[in-house]
């Protein structure tokens, strides 16, 4: 009953709302047709190209997809920390909270960076001011947000540290970054980031510099404090093991742009693009113990020589002639909020379906997957 | 495909070494002997090939990086030109000491730049601004480049036998370095100018390589010690190859580029330094022309307004010097891998 | 901390020492030696070259000469004696303890050749003069390249950015004594003339720098004196700095690129901190760091810059000392010059060491 419900809610958040009009109160960050390009000596690099996803209040949102995918930059553009030049962007609206971000002024946006959206980064000790104390490097932005003296904000400081298990954080907040471990730094970013109680918290790998006995760690902290703060979660990760313990809805990227969206079960039990497909089928599993694992052939294509059509065409194992020529677009897919970047769910793809979804999908359920 | 694509748009090391170190690790992982590191080289020319074309690209990716640089490749026009009127300047219009272009018209001032005369005329003399010039070139490019390339000599060996051997040797060449390096290396140049150079060409730019190796020393032992830890130094090390091939096959050739960028930092020194001690009356001796020895005689006439005496001597030092520096920022960005063309 | 400065001022002394034997071993190997300023002179005979050289020590082995340079030996002994001072106690040790007085182990650096005073008091008399300009410049020099080269990276290609770009390109490749006689043709030659060409202070309002009778005036007319020297000032001042603030503003610029392109610039900005912090207190302490060392490196520059520059506008410091004792063969002088040039060079890097073991908590001393 429960997912049923989920599975209802998701549908609406889905949705394309026209541009210029907020979003419902529900949703907390709406994204819509996004575009971010770079612009380089050799071109343009169109690394965000049409990106449209929401995050209701308190929900968690993992975006998925291998490096240079346009994840970060999702995330990146969201904050508006990217240099303008060489980034630019082209199209598309950022809603936040009722409004719509990429308009604010610089100086609003510097208010809500920090205090309403706060940012974790992949690596925690170069993100990490090695000059100045953590209490110094936490408490200034406590200061700066809440509008309390250096005493207080200390006090914050030593607070949110405790919150995310940091033993002995009086003395902890006198220490620099150096003197720290690895996933103790990860927490003090964390940390830092909570220490506003932001509205929507985005972390950018948060794990991937980590060793694998702290990422676990790590991950149980971010989900106990988001569930506790209530604070909505963008996860950003290659991960599609990490995504599938932390977070309700999964939005998956290939090339800048989005192929698959979904909750995370329908993403993870029935991924309806082939890209999704490749992803879970190279994690290790239970299931395919003593089986070979599989890697999805080739590479990412280069940013300055997209292919005509999908541009997973090259890499995919179900490729046909259209698939060259034509760009699918992101459709439904199952009716229930699902949605895929692939041709085979368009009525040309028809023939070819059932064979794909028949060898391919490992739940076997190949029933009801038409458009 | 994957790999291919990979192996052709990573920049390694000198492609040979490379070739090299598969054949080593081959062998260390038993599929051949040691004795038949040779054999197994030449059996893999079927490679040599690919490595030409590696090799090549390398070099040629180099030069196209510099090419894009437009200053470096102003500065190398500079230079060419210099040296062409370094080398053929003094043979087409000469300097001599004896000859006095109008020896009965002796004038205290000196004449302005005109068209007879583009960079004017001396006081006292009269003598061609423009002619000193040209043939001062020869001598000021000539101490500031083959001081240079003596000292990046001495350099290159005393910081190579530092790095390598290490231990005792290490720490008294280092700690000289370290000793030379307190004291403003000016002064010395100019202590042993005056004491040891007696005018002389040739001992002069002696006297600035002495002077001018430390930094070299100190680079390429930092190099040496960095590159001695990689992988296929050890490798090497490993199946007995001697230490002079590890030296001048493994190590120099990628500890190039850095040298190359500081040399020309010493070239801009020794050419500055030159003018300075020269200027000072301790450096060539100042019946000949060279660019400080011009500025030295122009100073007195400095109050009467002479401008261009110095002043175009002084030009083609900051220009030479400008040049000098625009092709090191080249070179440092053409040899540097990481910077892409 | 202590601990530390300690260890590093330890670690000084075998540089201190090195630099004493160079120092000696290039003048040692001199061809000539002290007597060669009388070799083209018919008046001195062999015999008053002989005489000298006695007078001078010249006539025993060169380790004995080292050794009563330094002030080890003594030398008023003989044979093995020399090491022991008139008291009977090492004659290294400090006088009070009954050591001896000669060397420069105990502050004599003997007498100059030329002009038969004492060479400490020389330097003593030379120092002031250095210490004005170069102090003076040193502190224009940080302000400037720090200003210049954080400003060209925070507005990165702009215009400013550009302007100073060219300057540092320019400047870097001027020969500075090149420079001076520019800015003597500019600023004093027949055209502007308003600024002094040379000197310290105006000698036709005041007594030469430095005797009693010129600090009896300063005593009477400061603002007068300060402002005089302060006009004399200006072009030597400039002609020393304008190398090392071209040289340094590309250096902090490249530092500070370097810094707001790290990560922790970024969080500071996803922190919602204002650009003015996360500039100066995110960025600019960490692009200071490698400064720091770089301007211990850079002493010995600023003097090197000082002679000639002394040279240009005939200022009273060590560096015109140094070019006279040059000149003249004046070995004392020349040793005791080096000498002190060195020991301050030594100590300056030491400084830049500590001061970087205090800005960076990443050090541990």
């Amino acid at each position: 009953m429960t997912a049923e419900a989920t599975v209802a809610e998701i549908s609406v958040t889905i949705g394309e709302r026209p541009a210029g009009t907020a979003p419902g109160e529900d949703i907390l960050l709406d994204v819509r047709g996004l575009q971010t390009h770079f612009h380089v000596m050799d071109g343009t690099v169109r690394a965000v190209d049409g990106v449209s996803f929401s995050v209701p209040r308190g929900g968690t949102v993992g975006l998925v997809g291998e490096s240079a995918c346009g994840k970060s930059v999702t995330a990146l553009t969201i904050m508006r920390l990217l240099d303008i030049p060489p980034a630019e962007i082209v199209g598309g609206e950022v809603w936040f909270d009722g409004r719509e971000i990429l308009a604010l002024p610089e100086e609003e946006m510097r208010h809500l960076r920090g205090n309403d959206i706060a940012m974790i980064f992949q690596e925690p000790l170069t993100s990490l001011n090695p000059v100045l104390t953590v209490g110094d490097q936490i408490s200034e932005q406590v200061r700066l947000h809440l509008k309390v003296d250096k005493k207080e904000g200390l006090g914050r400081a030593i607070e949110s540290l405790r919150t995310v298990g940091i033993p002995n954080p009086e003395q902890r907040v006198k220490q620099y970054p150096h003197e720290m471990s690895g996933g103790m730094r990860q927490r003090v970013m964390i940390a830092m980031a909570l220490s506003c109680e932001p509205k929507l918290l985005i972390a950018d790998e948060p794990t991937t510099a980590l060793d694998v006995t702290i990422q676990a760690q790590i991950l149980e902290l971010l989900k106990a404090v988001q569930e506790r703060t209530k604070s909505a979660l963008m996860l950003i990760t290659h991960d599609l093991g990490v995504v599938a313990e932390m977070v309700d809805e999964i939005v998956v990227m290939y090339a800048g742009q989005i192929v698959e969206q979904g909750t995370a079960e329908q993403v993870l039990t029935r991924p309806m693009d082939p890209y999704t497909m490749g992803l879970i089928e190279s994690l290790p599993s239970v299931k395919k113990r003593g089986g070979r694992l599989s890697a999805i052939k080739g590479v990412v294509p280069s940013p300055f020589n997209l292919p005509p059509g999908c541009r997973f065409a090259p890499r995919c194992p179900y490729v046909w002639d259209a698939c060259r020529t034509t760009s699918p677009e992101l459709i439904p897919v199952g009716g229930h909020g699902q949605r895929a970047r692939c041709l085979l769910h368009t009525p040309a793809g028809a023939p070819r379906r059932a064979a794909v979804f028949d060898t391919a999908a490992s739940s076997g359920t190949t029933a009801g997957h038409g458009a | 495909m994957a790999h291919e694509a990979k192996s052709l748009s990573t920049p390694t090391g000198s492609a040979p070494i490379d070739v090299e170190a598969d054949a080593i690790q081959a062998i260390g992982m038993g599929i051949a002997q040691p004795d038949d590191a040779t054999a197994l080289r030449r059996e893999e020319a079927g490679a040599d090939y690919e490595v030409a074309l590696e090799s090549l690209n390398q070099w040629q990716l180099a030069w196209r990086k510099f090419r894009h640089h437009r200053l470096a490749l102003m500065g190398l026009g500079i230079l060419a030109s210099f040296f062409i009127i370094a080398l053929v300047g003094p043979i087409v219009w000469p300097f001599d000491f004896n000859t006095i272009p109008q020896p009965d018209v002796i004038v205290y001032q000196g004449r302005p730049p005109s068209l007879v005369h583009p960079f004017g005329e001396t006081g006292g003399l009269q003598r061609d601004v423009l002619n000193l010039v040209i043939n001062g070139a020869r001598t000021s490019l000539f101490i500031g480049f083959s001081s240079m390339a003596l000292g990046v000599l001495i350099g290159t060996i005393v910081g190579s036998l530092a790095g390598f051997i290490g231990g005792v040797l290490d720490n008294v060449l280092m700690r000289t370095v370290d000793v030379f390096l307190s004291i403003p290396l000016l002064f010395l140049i100019l202590v042993a100018s005056r004491f040891f150079g007696n005018g002389n060409v040739m001992l002069i730019v002696m006297i600035f390589a002495f002077f001018s190796w430390m930094g070299i020393a100190r680079l390429v032992r930092s190099l040496f010690l960095s590159i001695r830890e990689r992988e296929f130094v050890e490798a090497a090390r490993a199946v007995g190859v001697r230490d002079r091939r590890i030296i001048f096959r493994h190590i120099l050739p990628n500890a190039i580029s850095p040298i190359v960028v500081s040399a020309s930092l010493i070239v801009a020194a020794n050419i500055i330094s030159e003018a300075f001690v020269s200027f000072l009356g301790f450096g060539v001796n100042p019946i000949y022309p060279t660019w400080g020895n011009i500025l030295s005689n122009a100073l007195t006439f400095i109050p009467l307004g002479n401008w261009w005496w110095p002043f175009f001597p002084g030009l083609m030092i900051i220009l030479t010097v400008l040049a000098v520096n625009f092709v090191g920022d080249g070179l440092r960005d053409a040899l540097d891998p990481r910077t892409r063309a | 901390m202590g601990k530390y400065i300690v260890r590093r001022c330890i670690q000084a002394i075998p540089v201190l020492f090195g630099i004493t034997i160079v120092v000696y071993a290039i003048l040692l190997a001199a061809p000539g030696g002290p007597t060669a300023r009388f070799a083209n002179n018919p008046r001195v005979t062999e015999a008053d070259r002989e005489k000298f050289k006695k007078a001078w020590g010249l006539d025993q082995p060169v380790p004995v000469q080292y050794c009563r340079w330094m002030g080890v030996c003594n030398p008023d002994n003989e044979g093995l004696a020399v090491f022991i001072s008139d008291n009977g106690v090492p004659n290294f040790l400090p006088a009070a303890v009954g050591g001896g007085t000669n060397g420069i182990l105990h502050g004599d650096f003997g007498i100059s050749i030329s002009t038969g005073q004492a060479v400490s008091t020389m330097i003593a008399r030379a120092a002031l003069p250095t210490a004005i300009l170069a102090g003076t410049a040193l502190v224009l020099w940080l302000l400037f390249a720090i200003l210049i080269g954080s400003y060209s990276a925070i507005r990165r290609y702009s215009f400013f950015d550009q302007a100073s770009t060219v300057f540092a390109y320019v400047g870097y490749a001027m020969p500075t004594f090149w420079l001076g006689i520019m800015l003597i043709f500019i600023f004093s030659g027949p055209g502007l003339n308003i600024l002094p060409a040379g000197g310290m202070t105006e000698t036709r309002l005041s007594p030469p720098f430095g005797s009693d009778a010129y600090w009896t005036y300063f005593g009477g007319h400061p603002v007068q004196a300060i402002l005089d020297i302060g006009k004399h000032l200006i072009l030597p001042v400039i002609t020393l700095v304008v190398v090392n603030i071209a040289g340094d503003s590309r250096f902090i610029r490249a530092s500070m690129l370097e810094s707001l392109s790290q990560d922790y610039v970024r969080t500071a900005r996803a922190k919602g901190l204002r650009n003015r912090v996360v500039w100066f207190k995110h960025a600019f302490r960490n692009a200071m760091l490698p400064f720091v060392t770089n301007v211990g490196l850079e002493i010995p520059f600023l003097f090197a810059g000082a002679i000639v520059t002394e040279t240009i506008f005939s200022w009273p410091g060590m560096g015109r000392l140094t070019i006279d004792a040059t000149r003249d063969f004046d070995y004392p002088l020349l040793m005791g010059v080096l000498l002190i040039t060195a020991v301050i060079v030594v100590f300056a890097n030491l400084l830049a060491d500590i001061a970087y073991a205090v800005v960076d908590p990443r050090i541990k001393y």
